[in-house]
C-alpha cells in the first residue's frame, strides 16, 4: 500500500473513532453520577421545581431523542446553551470561542519548552551518553518528572510571590517588577496586544503591540513552564535514547568509514533518524497537554477552556462538558492525523505492511 | 450541604439551605405588628428569642467597623475574592457567590443587615399584617431611584408586583416554589391549560393587590410566621415593571433574561453592574443616588478564583483588601482574639502572614451544622451509638479543621436554642456519649449487648461528599471501631450523587450539612418529623433528611416522640403557644440524641481576614452574601484603590 493510501486510510478511521467518542461521552455525562438539577437547585429541591428544570432542559425526554438531539447537535456545531456553569444560557459555541485563544496562547508556550529544551537536552545528553553532563541531566530529568504538575504549581506559586523585597524569597529577583510590571501571579493573560481580521480564512494581523505582546508573555511564563515541563522531561529521555541508538548505528560506521564530518553525521544523519520517534510522541503529548490544562489554569485562574470544563464537571452541565469533550476529541484526533502525516513525509518505510 | 471549610467574603461556594415549613407552620408573636412609624422590619418573623447575645436587635448605622474613626474616606475600588458567579438576575440566583454580586443592585421588602440575624426595612417603610394574619399590607418608602434605566424612575408598588410575578411565572426562576409551597403559601389560580411550571400558576393570577402607588397587599393561604424572612431572601428583590419580557403583559419589554442575568443590572442598590467577565471579573459601580447611606466607594471588584492557592496568592499579594486563609495555610496558632462582641463574634487580628502583615480577625459561628446520619431503617441503634460513643468532637475539630469549627452538640444551633443559653447549656450538660471523649468501652459495651462482636460484625458503609474532612473523619471513626463489633467501609461520592442515593434510600450512614437562612428551630427540624424522612417519599412528597426514621414509628418510642412533638408543633400555630413549640423542639432533639438518628459534629466558624485599611462591616452569623458594600470604605493609603 503506497503511503498516501495510508494516510487516507488513517483519515477515513477518523470518522468511527470520533463517533465512538461522541457515543462515549453521551454515555458519561448523561448516564453517570452528574445530575444537574440538584446542582441548580442544591439538595432542598423540592419534587415540583425539579420536574419544572428537568423539562426544561430536555431531561424528561427518553434518553434516545436525547441521543440523536445530542448528535446532531455536535455535528451541526449547534452546542446548546449552558445550563449552569458560568453564565446560564450563554450559547456554549460563545464560551468556547472566548476563552479558547487564552488556552492556546497557554499550549502554545508550553509546547515551546519540550521542543527548544527537551529535545535539545536528551540530543546533548545522547551524544555525550555516560559523561558527567549526560548523569545530570538524566538525573535532574527523572527527579522533575516525578514531581506532579499541580504540586509543581503550587510550589512556584509560594515561591514567586514571595520575591517581593523583605519576603522570603527577595534573593531572587522581584518577579512582579521583572519585565513589564504584572499586579498578580493569578489571571487571564490579555491577548488584545494583536488584533486579526480573517481574510477568506487567512488571518492577516492588523496590529501588533510588542509591550502587550511581553506582559502576556510574562502572564502565562509561570503556568506554561509547569504544563511544558513533564513532556519536557519525557522528550529529552526519549531524545536521549533515540540519539544513542542511531549512533551505535551500522550507518553511522559506514559514514565515519566514508570520511564524512562529524557534525555532518550528527546534523544529516542522526538527528533526522532521531527525531523519527519523537513526532509521535509529541503528538500523543498534545491531549496531555490538554488534560493538563485544567488543573493548570485552575491553580493559575486562567480564565480558558480548561477552567471552563472544569466547573462544567463540577456542577453537572451537561451541554458544556459534552462540547467540550468534543472539541478535546476533535483536537486530539487531528493532531493524530498530523502525526502520521508528519510520519508520512519523514519515514518513507511508513505503509500498513512493516 | 457545604464542602467548604471557611466562610468568609473570598468563599462563597456554598448552597443555600433555603426550605420553609411543609403545611401550617409555627405563628410567632404576630400581634402587634400592626401600627405605623416603627421601621424595625422584624416584628412577625419571630426570631426574637433565638438572639442569645442579648442585643436588642438594632443594626442601623455605624454598627460599622471598630477602625473608623468617624472620618470616612470617599472614593476608590474595593477589591475582593468569589467563586464563579452563575447569574444576575434575582429569580435565578441560587448561590451565594451570585448573591454576594446580585446583592449590591437589588433590594428587598426587608433585610438582613450585614448577614446579622435581625430583620430590618430596606424598601418598605411600614407593614400591616391583618387580624388572621393572612393578608399583609406593605407601605413602600417613597422617592427611591432606580439605576439609570429606560423604563422607570422611581420604585412603586407595582414594581413588586411584577418582580414577584417574574418570579411565579417567568421560565428562568429557580425558586418559584418559594411561593407556592417550600417558603410560604401565596394566595394563587391555577390554569390546566395555560398553567405556568409545578404548580400550574395562572398568569397573572398571585394574591397582591396593588392599592396605589406605593401601597400593596398580599394574601397568603395559610398562616406563615417566616414569611418576612422569606422576603428577604434575594430572589423576591424589586426590579422595574416591565424591565424584563419574559412574563405574559410584558412582551415588548426592553431587555430579555439572558441580558438581565448577565448584561444589565436596574435595582434600587447601591451599586450597578459595570462589567462582567465570566470566570475572570466582575465589577459594579456606584449608584450616586442610592436611597440609602452610602455608598463610599467608587466600586467593588471581585476576582474569580475557586483554587485554593489561588485564592491564598492573590490575597498574599495584597490584590484583595479582604482575603480568605485556606485551611492549609491557616495557622490557629496566628489567631489574637482582642475581645468578643455583643453578638458573640470573635475580632482581634491574624497574623503575621507570608507577607508580613498583620489581618484583622473576625470570627463569627454561623448557623450551620454539620453532621453525620444513618438510615435506621439499615443501621440499628446500638450500632448508632457506638458511632457516637467513639466520636470526639474536640479532636474532631482541632486535627481535621484546625480549630475552625464549634463543636456540635445539637441540631438546631445555640443561636437559636428554643429556650435561650440556659436551656442550651442544660441540654449539653445532659449529652449522654461523653463530651470530647472516645467512649470505646461503653461503644463495646452496646454492641455487645446487642449481639455483634469481632467475629460477627455489622457491616455498614460512610459515605461522604468530596470533602478530605469528612473522609478524615470516617478514617479516624473506622481505626476506632476496628476490633469491635463494626465493620466499617468508607465511600466517597460526588456531592450530587450522595443526594441522589439518600433520596434512594441506599445510604447506610451519610455525611452532609445544614445551613440556616433564618432564625427558626422549625427550618432544620422539619427534616425530623419521621414521616417526612421516608425515602420512598423524597422527594416529590417528602423533604427530610435520609434517615427513614419513619420505619421506627411503633417500635422506638423516641420516633414516636419526635413524631407526635412535630405534630404537636403543627397544632399549635398561634403566638400565645410559643412555650408549647419550644418544648416540642427541645423533644424532637432529645429524641434524635437519644435514638441517634443523626450525629452533629461541628458548626462552621464564619471567619474574615481584612487588611488594615479595608473598613468593612462585621459579618454576621447569616454569611457574607448579605453584606451590602454601600458602608464599606478604604483607607487613603490601600495599595489597590486606584482600578
Amino acid at each position: 500500500m503506497s503511503r498516501w493510501r495510508y494516510f487516507g486510510l488513517r483519515l477515513l478511521l477518523t470518522i468511527p473513532i470520533l463517533f465512538l467518542a461522541m457515543t462515549l461521552v453521551f454515555m458519561i455525562t448523561r448516564m453517570g453520577p452528574l445530575d444537574p438539577v440538584t446542582a441548580i437547585l442544591g439538595p432542598e429541591a423540592s419534587g415540583g421545581a425539579s420536574e419544572d428544570i428537568r423539562q426544561r432542559l430536555g431531561l424528561d425526554l427518553p434518553l434516545w431523542r436525547q441521543y440523536i438531539d445530542f448528535m446532531v447537535g455536535l455535528l451541526t456545531f449547534d452546542l446548546g446553551q449552558a445550563w449552569v456553569a458560568a453564565q446560564r444560557g450563554t450559547p456554549v459555541t460563545a464560551l468556547i470561542a472566548e476563552r479558547a485563544p487564552r488556552t492556546i496562547w497557554l499550549g502554545l508556550w508550553a509546547i515551546m519548552l519540550p521542543i527548544f529544551i527537551g529535545v535539545p537536552l536528551g540530543f546533548y545528553a545522547g551524544l555525550r551518553s555516560n559523561t558527567f553532563g549526560d548523569w545530570i541531566a538524566s538525573f535532574l530529568g527523572i527527579v522533575w518528572q516525578a514531581m506532579p504538575n499541580f504540586w509543581l504549581g503550587i510550589m512556584l506559586l509560594a515561591v514567586l510571590r514571595q520575591t517581593r523585597p523583605g519576603n522570603q524569597f527577595d534573593f531572587l529577583p522581584d518577579w512582579y517588577e521583572l519585565g513589564p510590571t504584572t499586579e498578580s501571579l493569578l489571571g487571564t493573560p490579555d491577548l488584545s496586544f494583536i488584533a486579526i481580521d480573517w481574510f477568506l480564512l487567512v488571518p492577516i494581523p492588523t496590529m501588533f503591540d510588542f509591550f502587550g505582546f511581553l506582559t502576556a508573555l510574562k502572564q502565562i511564563t509561570p503556568a506554561a513552564l509547569v504544563l511544558g515541563s513533564a513532556l519536557m522531561v519525557s522528550e529529552m529521555r526519549i531524545g536521549r535514547t533515540a540519539v544513542l541508538e542511531q549512533v551505535n548505528a551500522n550507518y553511522v560506521e559506514t559514514a565515519k568509514a566514508k570520511g564524512l564530518k562529524g557534525r555532518t553525521i550528527v546534523w544529516k544523519h542522526i538527528f533526522r533518524n532521531a527525531s523519527i520517534p519523537l513526532v509521535p510522541v509529541l503528538m500523543s503529548e498534545i491531549s496531555i497537554l490538554i488534560g493538563g490544562s485544567v488543573i493548570i489554569e485552575v491553580v493559575f485562574g486562567i480564565n480558558g477552556i480548561g477552567q471552563l470544563f472544569y466547573q462544567a464537571v463540577l456542577q453537572g452541565d451537561l451541554p458544556v462538558a459534552g462540547s467540550l469533550a468534543f472539541v478535546f476529541a476533535v483536537i486530539t484526533l487531528f493532531f493524530n492525523v498530523l502525526q502520521d502525516l508528519l510520519y508520512t513525509l519523514i519515514d518513507p518505510r511508513v505503509g500498513f505492511e512493516q | 450541604m457545604s464542602n467548604s471549610n471557611d466562610l468568609t467574603e473570598g468563599d462563597n461556594t456554598n448552597r443555600r439551605g433555603f426550605l420553609g415549613l411543609l403545611g401550617g407552620g409555627v405563628a410567632v408573636s404576630l400581634a402587634g405588628c400592626s401600627g405605623g412609624g416603627d421601621d424595625n422590619g422584624d416584628d412577625g418573623s419571630g426570631d426574637d428569642d433565638g438572639n442569645m447575645s442579648g442585643d436588642d436587635g438594632n443594626t442601623s448605622d455605624n454598627d460599622g467597623d471598630d477602625d473608623s474613626d468617624g472620618e470616612v474616606a470617599e472614593g476608590g475600588q474595593l477589591n475582593l475574592i468569589n467563586a464563579p458567579v452563575s447569574t444576575f438576575d434575582p429569580i435565578a440566583s441560587t448561590d451565594t457567590a451570585s448573591a454576594t454580586v446580585l446583592g449590591q443592585a437589588y433590594e428587598n421588602l426587608v433585610h438582613y443587615p450585614n448577614g446579622e440575624s435581625e430583620l430590618e426595612n430596606q424598601l418598605v417603610e411600614n407593614i400591616d399584617i391583618s387580624e388572621d394574619n393572612l393578608t399583609y399590607t406593605f407601605t413602600l418608602k417613597e422617592g427611591v431611584p432606580y439605576h439609570d434605566n429606560e423604563v422607570k424612575d422611581e420604585l412603586t408598588a407595582h414594581d413588586f408586583e411584577y418582580a414577584w410575578r417574574r418570579l411565579a411565572e417567568a421560565e428562568a426562576s429557580e425558586r418559584a416554589n418559594f411561593m407556592f409551597g417550600t417558603g410560604f403559601m401565596i394566595e394563587y389560580e391555577t390554569d390546566e391549560e395555560n398553567g405556568i411550571g409545578a404548580a400550574n400558576v395562572a398568569p397573572d393570577s398571585l394574591g397582591i393587590e396593588v392599592v396605589d402607588d406605593y401601597t400593596f397587599e398580599m394574601t397568603l393561604q395559610e398562616v406563615e410566621p417566616a414569611t418576612m424572612d422569606v422576603l428577604a431572601y434575594d430572589s423576591f428583590a424589586a426590579m422595574p415593571e416591565g424591565l424584563v419580557d419574559d412574563i405574559q403583559g410584558y412582551e415588548d419589554a426592553p431587555y430579555s433574561q439572558n441580558e438581565i442575568a448577565r448584561e444589565v443590572t436596574v435595582g434600587t442598590g447601591p451599586f450597578t453592574l459595570d462589567n462582567f467577565e465570566s470566570g475572570s471579573e466582575a465589577i459594579v459601580t456606584a449608584f450616586d443616588d442610592y436611597h440609602g447611606e452610602g455608598p463610599y466607594l467608587d466600586s467593588v471588584h471581585w476576582e474569580i478564583l475557586s483554587d485554593d492557592e489561588a485564592i491564598f496568592t492573590y490575597g498574599m499579594e495584597r490584590n484583595a483588601d479582604a482575603i480568605a486563609i485556606p485551611t492549609g495555610q491557616y495557622d490557629q496558632g496566628l489567631v489574637n482574639v482582642e475581645e468578643q462582641d455583643d453578638r458573640g463574634r470573635d475580632v482581634g487580628t491574624y497574623g503575621p502572614v507570608e507577607n508580613g502583615d498583620t489581618l484583622n480577625y473576625i470570627a463569627v459561628p454561623t448557623l450551620s451544622t454539620f453532621y453525620v446520619a444513618f438510615n435506621a431503617s439499615r443501621v440499628p441503634r446500638p450500632v448508632r451509638q457506638a458511632v457516637a460513643y467513639v466520636t470526639n468532637h474536640e479532636e474532631l475539630i482541632n486535627e481535621v479543621f484546625k480549630g475552625r469549627g464549634a463543636e456540635a452538640w445539637s441540631f438546631t444551633p445555640p443561636a437559636m436554642w428554643p429556650g435561650g443559653a440556659d436551656a442550651y447549656n442544660d441540654f449539653v450538660d445532659q449529652y449522654p456519649y461523653g463530651r470530647n471523649e472516645t467512649n470505646l468501652d461503653q461503644a463495646q459495651q452496646v454492641l455487645e449487648d446487642a449481639g455483634y462482636t469481632q467475629d460477627d460484625p455489622f457491616e455498614m458503609t460512610l459515605t461522604t461528599y468530596d470533602s478530605s474532612a469528612f473522609q478524615q473523619f470516617a478514617r479516624l471513626t473506622r481505626d476506632k471501631l476496628s476490633g469491635t463489633g463494626v465493620e466499617f467501609d468508607i465511600d466517597e461520592a460526588p456531592f450530587n450523587t450522595l443526594i441522589q442515593r439518600g433520596e434512594n434510600g441506599e445510604l447506610d450512614m451519610y455525611s452532609l450539612g445544614w445551613i440556616w437562612s433564618w432564625i427558626d428551630p422549625a427550618y432544620g427540624l422539619f427534616g425530623f418529623e419521621p414521616e417526612n424522612t421516608n425515602t420512598d417519599e423524597i422527594p416529590e412528597n417528602a423533604n427530610g433528611y435520609y434517615l427513614d426514621w419513619q420505619s421506627q414509628l411503633g417500635e422506638s418510642e423516641w420516633a414516636d416522640q419526635a413524631q407526635e412533638a412535630w405534630e404537636r408543633a403543627q397544632d399549635n400555630p398561634g403566638p400565645d403557644s410559643q412555650d408549647i413549640r419550644d418544648e416540642a423542639w427541645l423533644e424532637i432533639e432529645e429524641a434524635r440524641q437519644e435514638d441517634m438518628v443523626l450525629l452533629p459534629l461541628y458548626h462552621e466558624l464564619g471567619e474574615s481576614f481584612r487588611y488594615d485599611w479595608a473598613n468593612i462591616p462585621k459579618i454576621g452569623g447569616l454569611g457574607g452574601h448579605r453584606l451590602q458594600h454601600n458602608r464599606s470604605w478604604l483607607d487613603e493609603d490601600a495599595p489597590n484603590r486606584e482600578p
